[in-house]
């Protein structure tokens, strides 16, 4: 079934330098309807989760980078496909690479971008993973993905590595019924016990209101008649329940995970390196002025890593720039204040983590003692030594 | 400021200049713009704070003008450059930029500012008293440090994000060729023989050094002080004798400056300086340096005979650039 509902084709062509310009097509593709970004969730029009497009983060990379491109002779085409499903997403890459694709940037669902790489086995095609955090992916160990989204794991080590730094070493878990809910608090609980911190209970919560569940239902109920603890953890990547944690627990106590403070790639309040310039660029760019997203800034990061992999490649073979990309002289900026590049082990891309609050950044890890022997942003995430590939 | 009181201010400023040609020259005093709390901290040649001139938002890189009467600061957060009379300490002028100025460089004559709007990508190039904007060169995105050849003919300017360094012909303002160098350009220094400029490669941790001949990168350098990661080296603000024959880098997160034999390429001493190294200065006999150290919110003297840090002075938000007038 090919069900493509729309192709935009966005060119910046431009003035052409002497070079004789070469034509550089980026995929980008996303599921039509992805559940992660439904507005429709909560009702009152309260906001969740982005509703924004990240592929306005990929738009803006190539405005970014067009006095690059144009000064080694390169057009860059970016052509944005979205699908409803996994036979349609499959299609959707089997034609780009038909017509000379050799990176395709995903704003995918775990599931979906599981799939799609291995329906693109053996084609010379790289999916560059924006938006699916699922440590799964990462241990699929597949020779097709290099993840720009930080992985589950990353996001925990963040946030431990902050309960650490403050001495808040007990911590009880509430976990949501959403299947990332899991997930998230399978990595929290691993990044703890690295940390050693303890947890004193791990309990669901659910989002009714039925009374026969009510010491799932009532935050405080749900919070009480458990041993001291110094922060709750929130697995919810809904909201809808974590947006009501904060100032009910039954302790007086922080609220950390996916509500309170919260570990994210990107933030608009980002203050330093260069931050405030990148969010007024995208900003003044995207529909409706919204605010950069973590997403967006995702989907910005990854199509700058390919597009500077060919311009200081100084090559368009495939696996000339694909070698760059993944070397350790990328050393890509992304306005957080240190250089990202690909883990050889796990192809995930190192980067600092930022603990945001609605409106502040309360730290960037890695946060300082934090040592590696060679890279302390390795300190996020599964380190070389203890990853295997499922 | 309307533009008739502008001109009004000028004037009278030129007039007060005239009469007083030598008054601020040689002073001592160390000038040094806080991004964070908006003004520029005056220090004696003693290194007290005598005065903290209340300026426009973000004060960042400033420059003199020949005589030294007059202190040009950009504000990258109200979009102008501001005019500080050296006499009285006071700012008298405010001329306007295009959004959120960073760095600029002056012509030969001083009639022109190139200035780096870092949020809208360009170079632009102003007439000092009229404030009439002569050209817009668009650049990569945000561009920051600026240099001019000593006749003016060319500028170079670095685009942090494209990581290039554009060179601008100044008869036609238009960019003749791009250069590709490491992550994150930020500054410049040039050498007086104008053989060739160095600039500092924030996150690649990295100087290149590119011929004016021939416009191409013809070094790569690499610092590491001991006790540090490589990518704790985040080079920006730089440093040069006059003789051409040192150039000091401050090496940002690594804590550190370096003193570099300019010829050999060779590192003569790292100094440990304050949090977050960011700009340096040296006075005129080049017997001490001045470190602006963007994290610890102070500034280092560091010795140049001993090579030793001797007095740190705090000195308010984010010091950014460090001028002394000697």
């Amino acid at each position: 079934m090919r069900a493509l509902l729309f192709v935009i084709i966005l060119v910046f062509g431009g003035s052409v330098t002497a070079a004789a310009a070469t034509d550089l097509p980026i995929g980008f593709l996303a599921l039509e309807d992805d559940p992660r970004y439904d507005a429709d969730m909560a009702y009152a029009r309260i906001q969740l989760r982005p509703t924004g497009d990240a592929a306005e983060g990929a738009a803006m990379a190539l405005a970014d980078m067009k006095i690059v491109t144009d000064a080694v002779g390169l057009t860059p085409q970016l052509s944005i496909v979205r699908a409803p499903d996994s036979d349609g997403l499959a299609a959707a890459a089997q034609e780009m690479v038909a017509a000379g694709t050799n990176f395709i940037v995903a704003d995918l669902p775990a599931a979906e971008l599981a799939a799609l790489s291995e329906s693109l086995t053996g084609q010379p095609v790289t999916l560059m993973n924006a938006t699916a955090q699922d440590n799964a992916l990462r241990g699929m160990c597949a020779e097709n993905m290099l993840h720009v989204a930080a992985s589950d794991r990353m996001l925990a080590d963040a946030l431990t590595q902050y309960l650490r730094l403050r001495n808040w070493t007990r911590i009880l878990m509430l976990t949501g019924k959403d299947e990332r809910d899991p997930i998230f608090a399978a990595a929290f609980r691993e990044s703890a016990e690295r940390l050693r911190l303890t947890i004193v209970a791990e309990r669901e919560f659910d989002l009714s209101t039925n009374p026969e569940l009510r010491d799932q239902n009532n935050i405080q109920l749900l919070t009480a008649g458990t041993s001291e603890y110094d922060v709750v953890f929130i697995a919810d990547a809904v909201g809808e329940f974590g947006r009501y944690v904060e100032y009910q627990t039954s302790l007086p106590r922080p609220v950390i995970g996916n509500a309170g403070l919260t570990p994210l790639e990107w933030h608009w309040s980002l203050e330093r390196y260069g931050a405030p310039q990148v969010n007024s660029r995208f900003e003044s760019a995207s529909d409706g002025g919204r605010r950069m997203g973590w997403q967006d800034w995702s989907a910005w990061t990854a199509t700058r890593a390919v597009i500077t992999a060919y311009a200081k490649s100084g090559s368009t073979e495939y696996a000339d720039v694909l070698a760059y990309l993944t070397s350790d002289r990328l050393r890509l900026d992304g306005s957080k204040g240190q250089t990202q590049s690909f883990r050889p082990w796990d192809h995930q891309m190192r980067q600092p983590i930022l603990l945001t609050t609605d409106n502040a950044i309360i730290g960037v890890a890695p946060f300082e003692g934090f040592l590696h022997e060679t890279n302390t942003l390795d300190t996020l995430g599964s380190d070389e030594r203890e990853f295997v590939c499922d | 400021m309307t533009r008739l009181l502008k001109l009004a201010v000028t004037s009278v400023l030129a007039l007060v200049v005239l009469a007083l040609p030598a008054f601020a020259q040689g002073t001592g005093m160390i000038f040094v713009s806080n991004e964070k709390s908006h003004e520029i901290v005056v220090l004696s040649p003693e290194h007290e704070i005598i005065k903290r001139i209340e300026t426009s938002q973000r004060p960042r890189d400033m420059h003199f003008n020949a005589d030294r009467t007059l202190l040009f600061v950009a504000c990258g957060d109200d979009d102008v450059i501001d005019v500080i009379d050296m006499a009285t300490l006071e700012v008298v002028d405010s001329i306007p930029t295009g959004p959120s100025p960073e760095v600029f460089a002056f012509s030969p004559d001083e009639s022109l500012i190139y200035v780096s709007n870092e949020e809208n990508s360009t170079l632009e190039v102003l007439e000092r008293e009229t404030g009439i904007t002569v050209a817009d060169i668009p650049t990569g995105a945000e561009p920051e440090g600026v240099i001019l050849t000593p006749d003016g003919s060319v500028a170079y300017v670095t685009s942090e994000v494209a990581d290039m360094i554009h060179v601008v012909d100044t008869s036609a303002n238009v960019v003749t060729k791009n250069i590709l160098v490491g992550t994150r350009p930020r500054r410049f220094i040039m050498a007086p023989d104008e053989s060739e400029i160095w600039v500092s490669a924030e996150l690649s941790s990295e100087i290149y050094v590119i011929d004016m001949e021939t416009n191409e990168v013809s070094d790569v350098l690499e610092f590491l002080p001991p006790g540090f990661r490589p990518e704790d080296v985040t080079p920006v603000g730089m440093a040069i004798t006059a003789d051409g024959s040192k150039v000091l880098i401050s090496l940002g997160r690594a804590n550190h400056i370096a003193v570099v034999d300019r010829v050999s390429r060779e590192t003569l001493s790292y100094v440990l300086v304050g949090s977050r190294a960011w700009s340096v200065a040296l006075n005129r006999d080049e017997t001490i340096a001045i470190v602006a150290n963007g994290l610890s919110d102070d500034i280092t003297v560091v010795d140049m005979e001993s090579m030793r840090p001797v007095e740190s002075i705090p000195v308010g938000r984010v010091p950014h650039t460090v001028l002394i007038d000697d």
